[in-house]
């Protein structure tokens, strides 16, 4: 009751209910493919909560400090405060090594999203116009997720993300000219400096995570602004969207995958173990471990550096080490790359037209082939970085791996990027649904590029129904062959549902109907009485004075109780 | 590490880069006399239990290292390498070889106790003699163990004791079959690639120290992988394949179920 008045009062003034009822009518295309970047949402989500707990425990500093605490070995021994804390918040901390390990499982999952999210949009064309802004940014927001992976991975301050860190020192240092000021300044003098640990600190839990919010806020705007893309099927023009309402359908669905992402976070932060510091041990430029590798989202550049031969240039005077050009020369190139790529898409088909509707990769077999040689490249860069621990578990010498490793970096990509071409042009040439279903002909037009169009049986037009609800509402919905989508919102006069109906499905007839039987529509929209009104702003006021009485209640008998 | 003093370690990585590069010619396997029953009683000359040591070094040994242990073309020689440095190779069961290659592991040894006991009793009596003693390692500390394995140890066995690659297809052993007595040995003989940490580099109770280090990183009790699933202690890699398979392969699943339309 009280509740309900509130809301009403809420509303008068908020506006909330047409707000919200817009909004949970938004509309979400089904498909399973959407969810990649939900899943990356909800693992920041999680890190953002694990990470909160880990900044009550963490200490940001190299000063020296005499860890006492669960963990034997180490127990009495000086440390950098930030290590101490590390291994006090894994062995002295309730829940603190849960915490750090489902935070750090928390951030694999979370680049891996992004990656796998990029990738759907990339072979999918949902990066063409209009889109082309969201792009930029959700690229922008890869290259933040790997640097303040990076920047985690390091603020321990232990042996194996030392070794990382003074790798990334070094190959800043290579870039020529300017690099030894770069790298001054961005660890306060000398590697490894006293500076180094609270800069790390402040950009991994402020300043990234800051820009982070705003721009995923900001991607999500567009969404809404742009509204979603969709993939082609019955019923899906280029002016409406297909899917299932925000509310009830797609929130539970939603739901599900932020618990599932939590249950996936949390179980592997409590059943598998991950960066354990406490065995690494603290950092010392004059000590190393190894195997030593970078977490997976950087180890693409670790395994570069490890392939790429010590070629040494000179260029106007100056020295252009060799780490130059697979460490700052190919992250360069990839990030400008992917931010370049709607517009050389533009360039190279001289599409410049607006798109809602999806192409399946199959149709576009130039970007499928593009895709598959960077997926196969950065797939051999990965395996490359872990090339001691190959050689290891194989009992193969690695400096032959490493040679192997080389041809093939250079060769594998071409020949899958070649095989993806002929099969995207096979699939599209012919009607198989599936990779396993091409026939030999249809392979032979992947081949030759003889294609006979198969007759695509046309979308069917269909028809709008437009009905009258019995509280005056209106709605419609489109009746294809064996397909129905109705309308999702409700219309409080004939002519919205009119103009509504004809934007999502110009050029179709429109018929008058009565409302089919059993269909339950939500209530129309009420605008509040004068005297609800007046009975919400009171129940306010006395809201308000009884809070205050209450904490002032309270306030003098903690006083009396002093 | 690289100015200790050659001569103790010579030999071993002669034997080991022998074992490595497959020059022995032949298969070394000696017949495997079993641990619990002792060799059978030989139809010639009779021998007296002391001389066990005598029989078994003509047996499995002689072939390669020669009848004084003045070594062949098949293997290195065996005067002056010391006790500890013949205890090793026999009680890691490195040595005999059971293989043309062979893989520098820890392994079941083919002897007894009593019968390395007896061996190295017999080696140590070739001329000139002399050679690292086996240490006696036990109740070290651990923090300082860990200190000086940090220092000593983890470039090439690892911090978390799993051993590494090295050059040409030679790899550190991991660490988590040996002995305190066993580590004492190698860290005094330095077998294959491994420098020798004599007494003046290393001291006793530094030795005991590491030794009581190791042990912890073998964690019989559980208690030092204290996150879970430990991913063999191999890092970044294999927590980045979890990540994508189990992790993310569960995340896509269940996105595959929740995506598809529910009418």
């Amino acid at each position: 009751m009280i509740t309900r008045r509130l809301y009403r009062a809420l509303d008068a003034r908020l506006g909330t209910t047409s707000a919200g009822r817009t909004a949970l009518a938004k509309v979400f295309p089904d498909h399973w493919t959407f969810m990649f970047g939900e899943v990356a949402i909800y693992a920041f989500l999680a890190l953002v909560l694990t990470g909160t707990y880990l900044t009550l425990f963490f200490e940001p500093s190299t000063a020296e400090t005499v860890y006492d605490g669960a963990y034997q070995p180490l127990d009495g021994s000086k440390v950098s405060s930030a290590f101490a804390s590390t291994v006090a918040l894994s062995w002295d901390v309730r829940a603190g090594l849960l915490m750090r390990q489902a935070h750090h499982w928390a951030a694999l999952l979370f680049v891996a999203a992004i990656v796998v999210h990029l990738l759907r949009v990339f072979f999918t064309g949902a990066f063409r116009r209009p889109r082309e802004l969201n792009w930029v940014v959700g690229v922008t927001m890869l290259a933040l997720a790997l640097l303040n992976g990076f920047t985690g991975y390091s603020m321990p301050d232990d042996l194996l993300s030392g070794t990382g860190l003074r790798i990334i020192y070094s190959t800043v240092l290579s870039v020529p000219v300017v690099g030894s000021w770069i790298a001054m300044l961005a660890v306060g003098g000398e590697f490894p400096s006293d500076e180094t640990t609270p800069r790390l600190y402040i950009s991994h839990v402020l300043i990234v995570p800051a820009i982070f919010l705003a721009l995923i806020s900001l991607h999500l705007v567009m969404i809404i602004r742009q509204k979603h893309s969709q993939f082609p099927g019955p019923g899906r023009r280029e002016h409406n969207v297909v899917g299932s309402r925000l509310w009830p359908a797609y929130a539970v669905r939603s739901l599900s995958l932020l618990a599932g992402v939590l249950a996936a976070v949390f179980a592997l932060g409590g059943l598998v173990q991950i960066n354990p510091v406490w065995i690494y041990g603290p950092f010392h430029p004059a000590q190393a471990t190894s195997p030593a590798q970078p977490d997976w989202y950087v180890a693409w550049g670790d395994g570069a550096l490890r392939l790429f031969p010590p070629i040494e240039v000179h260029i106007a005077g100056h020295l252009v080490p060799a780490p130059f050009f697979p460490a700052v020369g190919l992250g360069t190139v990839t990030f400008l790359l992917l931010y370049a790529w709607p517009w050389l898409e533009r360039w190279r088909t001289g599409d410049k037209a607006s798109h809602q509707i999806l192409e399946r990769p199959r149709e576009r077999p130039g970007r499928v082939a593009v895709g598959a040689y960077a997926l196969t490249f950065f797939t051999v860069l990965l395996i490359t970085a872990a090339d001691d621990i190959i050689a290891r578990l194989t009992g193969l010498p690695v400096t032959g791996i490493l040679r192997t490793l080389q041809i093939l970096v250079l060769v594998l990509p071409l020949a899958v990027a070649a095989a993806a071409f002929v099969v995207a042009r096979s699939l599209r040439a012919g009607s198989a649904t599936t990779v396993g279903e091409l026939t030999r002909e249809d392979l032979h037009a992947g081949l030759t590029g003889i294609e006979e169009s198969p007759e695509k049986t046309p979308d069917p037009a269909g028809h709008i129904r437009l009905w009258r609800n019995p509280d005056d509402t209106w709605r419609w919905r489109w009746h294809g062959s064996g397909d129905d989508l109705t309308s999702n919102e409700v219309f409080l006069d004939r002519q919205e549902a009119l103009d509504a109906a004809t934007t999502a499905f110009p050029g179709i007839p429109v018929e008058q109907d009565e409302p089919p039987e059993g269909v339950v529509l939500p209530p129309p929209r009420r605008e509040p009485g004068p005297v609800t009104k007046v009975v919400a702003g009171l129940v306010w006021v006395a809201m308000a004075v009884l809070g205050r009485r209450a904490d002032r209640l309270q306030s003098s008998r903690s006083e009396a109780a002093e | 590490m690289t100015d200790v003093p050659p001569t103790p370690c010579r030999g071993r990585r002669v034997l080991a880069a022998a074992a490595g590069l497959g020059v022995l010619g032949l298969p070394l396997a000696a017949p495997r006399p079993s641990p619990s029953s002792p060799p059978p009683a030989a139809s010639p000359p009779p021998i007296a239990a002391d001389d066990s040591g005598t029989v078994l070094y003509q047996r499995n040994c002689a072939s390669c290292h020669g009848q004084q242990g003045e070594g062949s073309h098949r293997g290195p020689s065996l005067t002056g390498v010391g006790p500890a440095s013949v205890d090793f190779q026999l009680s890691t069961g490195r040595m005999p070889l059971r293989e043309e290659r062979q893989i520098n592991v820890h392994q079941e040894p083919v002897f007894s106790e009593s019968e390395i006991r007896a061996l190295v009793q017999h080696v140590a009596s070739f001329p000139p003699g002399g050679g690292p003693p086996i240490p006696t390692v036990g109740g070290g500390n651990t923090q300082s163990g860990r200190e000086l394995y940090l220092t000593y140890c983890s470039a090439c066995h690892s911090a978390a004791g799993v051993g590494a690659t090295l050059t040409n297809g030679r790899f550190a052993p991991s660490l988590f079959e040996a002995t305190p007595t066993q580590v004492g040995e190698a860290v005094r003989v330095g077998p294959g690639l491994m420098p020798a940490f004599p007494p003046g580099i290393l001291t006793g109770e530094e030795v005991d120290d590491i030794a009581a280090y190791v042990d912890v990183l073998q964690d019989d009790r559980g208690q030092i992988d204290q996150g879970g699933w430990s991913l063999g202690r191999l890092g970044p890699f294999p927590e980045g394949a979890v990540a994508w398979v189990l992790g993310l392969g569960a995340l896509l699943l269940l996105a595959r179920r929740l995506g598809s339309r529910v009418r």
